[in-house]
């Protein structure tokens, strides 16, 4: 093991802010559910030793802001957050155009993605935000 | 159908509101009496004033029940356990005890309620007044154990009442909103202390719906959660250590909580809800119940998915004869819909409101709804009955606000609005 190698391995990857201005949860599903139901979902990894707190806020086009949405995930984990799936400290509203603002204490990496089943050829998007 | 989210200034600042903040009253006095004299004497001087007097348990109830700008009256000094017969499988409480006080000293002295509901911040004559249950096809609501006690009338005057003078009082006390007297002191018949075992599973709605009627036959107390936003089931099944539905016949589910405790710890465990949420439930026939829970399921899906993420709940409880019971003389099952305290809930409500009415639904006297007494009197076939034992009681209309008179006397020449 080299040196640089040790060191990739103590500093955990990511960054502390991230924003993806591209939210919509579609209303609309086809298929069965609950796999087939439309939504969008966070996927977090937490790299590093320390228990990762994360307020994400959502921020609609009419310049309401829904939450901030307290979440956690655990050292060396990954996590899937369907927004659908959000209710404390109320549920966000769907088929709205949005962008998702997560802050976390420690750096996370961030990929967002959407199920779109409004019609029965179903789609699937994913991307990752912009982290700093 | 878009909601809107209500803004903090809607909460106004107010001398009393209940849980979720959705109702305020802001009245002349809130008073604590220390003893049953006291509270004869505020109920005396508010009389002759011609003062409304109000008595408030937890503040739990999402309806105006407790509203009013005169005098709200608080027993939470009067709390405890009066007498107990281990023997019997009785004891007395004062009426202002919470559940969850009531669980622990009932449990110290080898005694238990039959059943509770989710919480156990109520106070017993609180969760008595509006009808209060928990879930399970051989448990009535929680004031099915009410066997007397006492109560300060609409005079001030004392009146005790038990099951062998006076069943007719004692049907009308059992659900009562306050509105016949102030208990003191209830008496109850109780049980023997026991262990619950608690287990949910995580399922959808399409694997577990032709399970539920055996789930309901097999378990103590067996509930269930459904989420709007995915379709997906929380089953919650509570019996006696190894009880129940065998694990083996629920391979269509996923276990997620597997707890054995005293049957009180089974309770409060849930009682760390932080968010804030109103309630409209109804009590249907339990042998329409999953019909009518799948049209409601339909129409959430349909209209509400966009706006409501909180699940609906699904309970079933016993009948039972006491006057204004939602369960009087049917089996039932009760379907609730939940929504954020944040969010507007009436929209989402009067349009799922109608659908429970088509199943004859008795709306839970705690929760949202929109009845009034021309609609309350067509379910209740001993409605007028109460209606002249609470007027014997409280001749001047003492407990009476312009809401109780709407809900139990007039309904038509109201002007409340839904509340
Ligand atoms: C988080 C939460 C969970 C809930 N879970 C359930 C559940 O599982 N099952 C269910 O059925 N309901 C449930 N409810 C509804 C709640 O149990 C009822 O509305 C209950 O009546 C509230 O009790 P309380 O002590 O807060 O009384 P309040 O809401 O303050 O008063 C209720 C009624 O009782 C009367 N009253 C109070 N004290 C006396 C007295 N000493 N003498 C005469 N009348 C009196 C009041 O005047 C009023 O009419 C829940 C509510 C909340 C907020």
């Amino acid at each position: 093991m080299t040196d640089s190698d040790s060191e990739t391995d103590e500093t955990p990857i990511g960054e502390t802010r991230w924003v993806i201005p591209g939210g919509h949860v579609p209303t609309g599903s086809t298929g069965p559910e609950p796999e087939m139901v439309s939504h969008d979902k966070l996927c977090v990894l937490n790299t590093g030793p320390e228990m990762a707190t994360l307020e994400v806020t959502l921020r609609y086009g009419d310049g309401h802001e829904a939450g901030p949405y307290p979440l956690s995930v655990a050292s060396e984990r990954v996590r899937h957050i369907r927004i659908n799936d959000l209710i404390d400290p109320y549920a966000p509203p769907l088929g709205r155009d949005y962008a998702i603002v997560v802050e976390s204490n420690v750096p996370v990496v961030v990929q967002f993605s959407r199920q779109d089943t409004r019609q029965a050829e179903n789609a699937t998007l994913s991307t990752m935000g912009y982290g700093e | 159908m878009t909601q809107d989210i209500l803004d903090e200034d809607d909460h106004e600042e107010a001398g009393w509101e209940n849980w979720s903040g959705s109702i305020t009253a802001d009245p002349d006095e809130i008073l604590e009496p220390e003893t049953e004299s006291e509270l004869q004497d505020i109920v005396r001087r508010c009389a002759d004033d011609g003062t409304t007097v109000r008595v408030a348990g937890a503040g739990h109830s999402w309806t105006p029940v407790v509203e009013t700008d005169g005098v709200i009256v608080s027993l939470a000094n009067m709390t405890g356990l009066v007498d107990h017969d281990p023997d019997a499988g009785t004891a007395t409480l004062y009426a202002g005890t919470t559940l969850e006080e009531a669980g622990t000293e009932l449990h110290t002295r080898g005694l238990a309620f039959p059943n509770l509901g989710d919480v156990s911040m109520q106070t017993v004559a609180g969760a008595f007044g509006t009808g209060t249950h928990g879930t399970g096809p051989e448990f009535g609501n929680l004031s099915s154990v009410l066997t007397g006690g006492r109560l300060v009338t609409g005079t001030g005057e004392i009146r005790e009442f038990n099951a062998e003078d006076n069943p007719d009082l004692l049907r009308a006390a059992k659900v009562s909103l306050g509105t016949l007297g102030i208990f003191t002191e209830i008496e109850l018949d109780l049980q023997d202390t026991y262990k619950i075992q608690r287990r949910e599973y995580c399922t959808n709605w399409r694997e577990c719906k032709e399970h539920i009627p055996n789930l309901i036959e097999e378990n103590r107390n067996f509930d269930f959660y459904w989420y709007p936003r995915s379709d997906e089931v929380k089953l919650r099944l509570l019996n006696g250590p190894g009880g129940g539905t065998d694990h083996d016949d629920l391979e269509y589910a996923t276990l997620v909580e597997n707890q054995t405790g005293w049957w009180q710890e089974t309770i409060p465990a849930h009682d760390d809800i932080g968010r804030e949420f109103d309630e409209m439930e109804y009590a249907v026939a339990r042998e329409n119940g999953l019909e009518c829970f799948e049209k409601a399921r339909e129409r959430v899906r349909e209209n509400w998915r966009k706006d409501v993420g909180w699940r609906m709940l699904v309970r079933t409880i016993a009948p039972d004869e006491a006057m204004l019971s939602t369960e009087y003389d049917r089996e039932a099952m009760t379907i609730s819909c939940i929504q954020n305290a944040d969010l507007e809930h009436w929209p989402y409500f009067t349009d799922m409101e109608p659908l429970f009415r088509e199943y004859d639904g008795r709306p839970h006297w705690g929760k949202k709804h929109t009845l009034r007494a021309a609609e309350l009197e067509e379910l209740y076939p001993e409605w007028e009955h109460f209606q002249e034992i609470r007027r014997d009681l409280d001749p001047e209309g003492v407990f009476m606000t312009d809401y109780l008179e709407a809900l139990l006397e007039d309904g038509s020449s109201s002007e409340v609005e839904p509340t």
